[in-house]
Formats: structure tokens, C-alpha cells, sequence
């Protein structure tokens, strides 16, 4: 089914930020994983992997719109260098999202196009999850104080 | 089956490293036993056993190819006083130990002795990506939760 050059061109943006989002998390994901944040990296690596399914359906989507999906393109990826900073980056990649998720849900309403936005308001339902957790550790981290919170995110094998 | 020369020799200075890591790994796990680091103790009671396993593949192949194992020689023993001591010695271990293995392994492909050389490499995984790299870990932990929480997840 045909869909509108607007339409096509908005999911191809949702798109590029998932790609780079699978990579920023996934390589955040590893990091903790390497120092022995066993729980951090549980948490990052199910967000990439959720990144992944997402692209999925936009992809799917822009295909049967008879658009074509753009892999090539990837935004910058922001790594920190310890888990401050890593969830401060990932913190400010979700703020980037949100928005724009909203404003291509604004789009597929006014062309009418209420499948598409229907997805994209999925997506940003989980997005919006992801942020209340990331909220949720910079609570923690300013009240437990860095050493102690990094400790609660150590698990035994 | 009569063995090379020099690949018994390897062997038998590789056990000479992993006697030492399993003999250093026993009291140290009986050290944080007495602590009460049980987890410390779990973790440190697992590599003993695991380097006994190294030293009986190392004994098992030298007594294969006709050689003697030597029992009696310790490379690089060192106990130490405080838990970040006993994990800085036991990483230094770790690393003689896989600087050694790579050695040996070397020359058992020029001696063309593929079977040790592939039991080497067993060893040397072992030695890398577990023992290595899970010592590493924990003296990172260490800077990044400080000492008192550090050894608070480990009782």
C-alpha cells in the first residue's frame, strides 16, 4: 500500500535513532558487564535487544508503505566512561527520542496514517518506561551515594 | 609413548606454576574463611579446585610421554595480608602463569607435539578469560565501591 512521502520519510528518522540506539546500549550494555555490573548490564542489553525488535517493525512498516527503510544511516553515539557517565549519555539519548517520537505521532495524525501512529505510540509508551527507570538511578544514585550504588548493581554468579 | 624432550621439560615448569596458584588459592580461601568472606571463599575454593584440574591434565600427559613430574618445586608462591593483597598476588599468578603457558604452547607447535599443545590451550583459556579476568574484576569493584563495600558483598 502506497504510503505518503512524509509518512515514509519521519519513519526513516525513527529508524536511524533505533539503529543508533541498539549500539549505544548494546556497547553500554558490555561495558557493565565487563567490570562485574552484572544488573546495568541485564538492563542496557534488553533495551538493545528491544531497539532491535523496534527497528524491526518500523522497517516492516516502511516497507509495506512501499517505502525503502534507510540502514545506512547512523547517529552519533554518545559512550561514557564509567556508569555515571554512561547513564547520563543514555539519559540525554532518551530526551532526544521522546520528542521526536512525539512529533512523528503528530505527523501520522494529521496525514491520518493511524496504523503507523499507533506503532510509533508503542514505541514511545516503552521509551517513556526506560526513562522512568534511568530517573529512578539518578534518584538513587544522588541519595545512596556512587560507591553505594554501584554496589547494589553487582550480582553474584 | 616416549615424549619430546623439551615439551616434558615445558610441562613440567607450567606445573611448577599451577602447584603454586593451587597451593596460594588454598589458603587464601581458608584465610576468608576465617573472615567470613564466604563469598570470597566460594569463588577462591572453585580456582583451587580448578588449578588441581590444570595440574592433574599437566601430571596425566607428562607421565603419558614418559617423563617425571616434579612435585616438589613452587614458582611465584606469594600469600598476602589483606584481601586486596591476596587478589593483587593471585592476578600476578594468573599472569605468569598465561606468559608461561604461551611459551610452552609456542614450542609444542615447533616440536610439533599437537596433542600438549592443544591442552595447553585449554589451560590457557582458562587462565585468561576466567581467573584473569574475574581477579581484574574484582580489584576494579574495589576502587569503584570502595574497600567496606566491597567486602560487604562478599560475606
Amino acid at each position: 500500500m502506497k504510503g505518503k512521502p512524509e509518512i515514509i520519510k519521519v519513519l526513516n528518522e525513527v529508524l536511524t535513532t533505533e539503529l543508533t540506539s541498539i549500539n549505544q546500549y548494546f556497547l553500554h550494555a558490555r561495558m557493565y558487564k565487563n567490570w562485574g555490573f552484572e544488573v546495568l548490564n541485564e538492563k542496557c542489553f534488553k533495551k538493545s535487544i528491544k531497539d532491535m525488535k523496534q527497528a524491526d517493525d518500523v522497517i516492516t512498516r516502511i516497507l509495506f508503505l512501499e517505502g525503502l527503510p534507510n540502514l545506512q544511516m547512523l547517529g552519533k553515539i554518545n559512550i561514557g566512561e564509567d556508569p555515571q557517565e554512561m547513564l547520563k549519555c543514555d539519559t540525554e539519548f532518551q530526551l532526544k527520542q521522546i520528542p521526536q517520537l512525539k512529533q512523528a505521532i503528530v505527523l501520522c495524525e494529521q496525514h491520518m496514517d493511524f496504523v503507523s501512529r499507533d506503532l510509533l505510540a508503542g514505541i514511545l509508551d516503552y521509551e517513556e518506561d526506560y526513562y522512568d527507570w534511568q530517573d529512578t538511578q539518578a534518584y538513587q544514585l544522588e541519595q545512596l551515594g556512587v560507591q553505594n550504588y554501584l554496589q547494589a548493581q553487582v550480582e553474584e554468579d | 609413548m616416549q615424549g619430546n624432550k623439551n615439551v616434558i621439560e615445558g610441562l613440567n615448569t607450567l606445573l611448577g606454576y599451577e602447584l603454586a596458584a593451587m597451593d596460594q588459592y588454598f589458603v587464601h580461601s581458608q584465610m576468608y574463611i576465617d573472615w567470613g568472606l564466604n563469598k570470597l571463599y566460594e569463588r577462591i575454593n572453585h580456582e583451587f579446585d580448578d588449578e588441581k584440574g590444570h595440574a592433574t591434565k599437566l601430571i596425566e600427559r607428562m607421565l603419558f610421554l614418559g617423563g617425571e613430574p616434579d612435585m616438589q618445586t613452587r614458582v611465584g608462591y606469594k600469600v598476602g595480608k589483606t584481601v586486596p593483597e591476596m587478589l593483587q598476588s593471585d592476578l600476578r599468578v594468573e599472569y605468569e602463569v598465561a606468559d608461561k603457558l604461551r611459551v610452552v604452547i609456542a614450542m609444542c607447535e615447533s616440536e610439533k607435539d599437537f596433542v600438549s599443545r592443544d591442552m595447553l590451550m585449554i589451560l590457557l583459556d582458562d587462565t585468561e578469560m576466567d581467573h584473569a579476568h574475574w581477579l581484574e574484576q574484582q580489584l576494579g569493584l574495589i576502587e569503584m565501591l570502595g574497600l567496606s563495600n566491597y567486602l560487604q558483598s562478599q560475606m
